[in-house]
């Protein structure tokens, strides 16, 4: 185990060391801000055709979803900031029109569920594209105006689909504090220096009927978790590869391999280098926390609370499924390596390789909304992507337990066989100098080495 | 050196792949009775390779304590393979490497060094930082080396240089690094694959006595080399392999003897390229001022003397054995291929 040892802080001290390392270190946080920011900025920016319902219990709020009225001069309404463009007028019911956001207004006395529920019942089992379609249904409590603790609900089929649900909230918060204040005898010029804002519960509906809490985890965290549990394993993944091929090259395998017995050094240089992984993401993970708390002000200030979104439970499940993405990923990348005899050639390996590890990346938007579809449940237990799949499942929703299990073994299983086929092409292929082994020599191989 | 043909006090039986199968005995007696030191390396019947190539062909020969044993052939003769067998990189297609009596690599491997033919460090490592590696995944703890370590750098003028890259050393500077990994976790069995190459001349002496060193404490060496001068300063036995095969083993004098002080040595001034094509002379190679001439049967050295005095200012004349160069040439040199094979299987019969 000393050799081990040795190969695994030689392979530790030679990434951390390097200037690449901590500049991008340093950098990433940024960069993923960078990433995050500009979508977020586009997603505001571009909430397209959302059409959503807006079921008002006071039947008092039309004139938030409505044209400007004249009266508010040298004011906006809420609905124009949103979207830029003047709301659109209907007999009977108010229908704002724009291309980002299509907010049907729709006054109701009584109870509220009731007067909802053909628009519910539309939200649940629509899913086309036509006239009919419905992304959302926003319930406004008859109270509003005299309840500070009454809550608005918005049922949605995406509990990620935030923006449009903050924004909703918004608008109707600005009407409803307006409103209470209007009642009191407050100019409205005033009462936007008094305005206060309601709680606002996010629900997201499934298939089956069965109403779930969300809006704890959002999508943007989704991907952030994602991206630090990938990119680490595309980067150190590939460093393995380079490594070996680098020592093929410049023949100190010859040494190694007279040294150390194959399963330690391949276990050494594995090991080393998910510990880079693992402190380069414990790094941003600390920089990333600063930052939070740094922004958190700045988010709240702009009506979202980030914390709102982030559940601490998901840490030791990242740690686990980092370490299972990262130890499956790294034997498909020591064989390339193993079987190549120069960088280039070792670069051919990439395409195929770079698709397994992101097939799940590519698929992470479909499976971050519903989480517990066929897609994500099957792709979360196919050995490659279960790691990084059933990740994400546990990052926005709770799978369940039997399938955790399953997946988790199911990964243990595949890299102790991708490790011990590893080991033994690795030491073969390791000194196939332009010359790969028969399939007699490998099996020679398979039994002694 | 020893084996079957060790025993044998007739060094022309020593000739070839003397080994003949039977079992390889690991002490041997020296013609005098006394028990010479155990061999701790031993190659039997050793068969390896590489698609169509046989690169190393039922090779056997062993390796003592306190002895330094040339493994000589030209180049592609098989003797780099033959080391990394040894040093279990490659597994032998057939045969068996033993090393202190087993058979069981895992269990010797701390206990051999290996300087490879090509330089195999890390580039970008830090030359006293790689020197300790290389003694960690031999077994040794970092600690406990870097005593030596600083001795080894120290003799070998590289302690100066000990925090830098090993790329931004010179070529003869990175063997040197490269021999002292080798050496420093303690190996009694030192396989060294042309360890000379790149070395300066000063460098080169200090090697030289170096394993003179080496020697002395009883460590087993087995240096592998084509060149031939070099070989006959430093090694006791010689293993020739030509073709994967041996063609030629013992200890060097007894080799040299074996083909007869039959060899005049001259150094001169003059134009010598007659000297080849004098009447007696079976074989000539004249270089520069000095010419090695093997005489025919029954030819008389002095009559050679008399020719070259009369053309040439003679400042030495020798009648010896011929020189291991010589013997190389002779015996795998352009044109030598089927008296090498005629050795073998006169060893054989």
């Amino acid at each position: 185990m000393r050799k081990a040892f040795a190969v695994f802080k030689r392979e530790y001290l030679e990434v951390v060391r390097k200037k690449s390392f901590i500049i991008m270190t340093l950098i990433f946080p940024f960069l993923m801000g960078g990433m995050m920011f500009v979508p977020t900025l586009l997603a505001v920016r571009g909430i397209e055709g959302k059409r959503v319902v807006v079921v008002d219990g006071t039947g008092k709020l039309s004139e938030a979803f409505a044209e400007k009225p004249s009266d508010q001069q040298g004011e906006n309404s809420p609905m124009e900031e949103l979207t830029g463009k003047k709301a659109g007028n209907q007999t009977g019911q108010r229908v704002t029109r724009s291309p980002e956001l299509k907010a049907e207004y729709v006054a109701a006395s009584g109870d509220l569920k009731v007067a909802a529920q053909p628009y519910l019942d539309r939200l649940k089992l629509d899913r086309g594209r036509g006239a009919d379609r419905l992304d959302g249904v926003l319930l406004i409590p008859g109270d509003a105006f005299t309840n500070p603790e009454a809550k608005m609900t918005y049922y949605s089929r995406a509990a990620s689909d935030f923006i449009t649900q903050e924004r909703l909230g918004n608008i109707v918060n600005r009407a409803v504090s307006r409103g209470r204040l209007a009642s009191r005898g407050i100019e409205p010029a005033e009462a936007d220096r008094l305005l206060k804002r309601l709680q606002l519960e996010g629900v997201r509906v499934s298939k089956s009927g069965e109403e779930k809490k969300g809006g704890e985890l959002s999508f943007l965290i989704g991907f952030l978790f994602v991206a630090l549990l990938i990119f680490p394993n595309l980067i150190y993944g590939q460093e393995v590869m380079r490594g070996i091929v680098q020592e093929k090259s410049e023949r100190i395998v010859e040494i190694l391999i007279s040294s150390v017995p194959s399963l330690q050094l391949l276990g050494g240089k594995v090991m080393g280098l998910a510990a880079v992984g693992l402190t380069q993401v414990m790094a941003w993970m600390v920089m990333g926390g600063l930052m939070a708390a740094y922004t958190g002000g700045a988010a709240a200030m702009a009506g979202i609370n980030v914390f709102q979104y982030f559940n601490l439970s998901v840490i030791p499940w990242f740690f686990v499924f980092f370490v299972l993405a990262y130890l499956t990923n790294v034997c498909i990348y020591a064989v390339a390596g193993s079987v190549s005899n120069s960088e280039k050639e070792a670069q051919q390996f990439m395409g195929p390789i770079m698709m397994i590890v992101f097939i799940p990346w590519i698929l992470a938007f479909p499976i971050l909304q519903n989480p517990d579809s066929t897609l994500a449940t099957v792709l979360s237990l196919i050995p490659v992507f279960t790691p990084v799949t059933m990740f994400m499942r546990v990052l926005v929703a709770e799978p369940p337990v039997s399938q955790l299990i399953l997946s988790i073994a199911l990964s243990v299983a595949t890299i102790y066989v991708f490790s011990w086929i590893t080991a033994k092409i690795f030491r073969v292929g390791i000194l196939s100098y332009g010359k790969r082994p028969s399939p007699a020599e490998l099996w020679r191989w398979l039994k002694v080495a | 050196m020893s084996g079957a043909a060790g025993e044998d006090s007739s060094p022309a039986a020593a000739r070839g792949a003397g080994y003949n199968g039977g079992t390889l005995r690991t002490a041997r007696v020296s013609r005098e009775g006394t028990v010479v030191e155990e061999s701790v390396l031993a190659v039997r019947e050793v068969t390896k390779t590489f698609g169509p190539v046989r690169a190393v062909d039922r090779l056997s020969f062993s390796v003592r304590r306190g002895t330094i044993t040339g493994l000589l052939g030209r180049n592609g003769a098989g003797k780099t393979t033959t080391l990394r067998m040894i040093n279990g990189i490659f597994l032998p297609d057939s045969g068996a490497i033993e090393l202190f009596g087993t058979t069981e690599a895992a269990a010797t491997r701390d206990r051999v060094g290996y300087l490879p033919e090509e330089r195999g460090l890390y580039r970008k490592m830090r030359v006293l930082e790689q020197l300790l590696f290389l003694a960690a995944i031999k077994g040794r703890r970092p600690a406990d080396v870097r005593p030596a370590a600083e001795r080894w750098l120290r003799r070998f003028e590289l302690w100066d240089k000990r925090a830098a890259k090993l790329e931004e050393l010179s070529k003869g500077n990175q063997q040197k690094v490269q021999l002292i990994g080798a050496l420093l976790h303690e190996p009694e069995v030192v396989t060294l694959d042309e360890p000379m190459s790149g070395l300066d001349p000063v460098n080169v002496v200090l090697v030289r006595t170096i394993l003179k060193e080496l020697k002395a404490q009883g460590r087993a060496i087995l240096l592998s080399t084509h060149m031939m001068a070099e070989a006959e300063k430093l090694v006791d036995e010689i293993v020739l392999i030509h073709q994967g095969q041996a063609v030629l083993a013992g200890e060097l004098d007894d080799v040299r003897a074996s083909f007869g002080k039959n060899t005049v040595h001259l150094t001169f001034e003059g134009d010598g390229g007659f000297l080849a094509t004098l009447p007696g002379v079976a074989h000539g190679r004249v270089e520069t001022n000095v010419a090695e001439l093997r005489l025919e049967t029954g030819a008389d050295p002095q009559g050679v003397l008399a020719a070259a005095v009369a053309r040439l200012r003679v400042s030495h004349f020798e009648v010896a054995s011929p020189s291991l160069e010589e013997i190389f040439i002779d015996r795998v040199g352009a044109g030598a291929e089927s008296s090498g094979h005629a050795v073998a299987s006169e060893a054989a019969s």
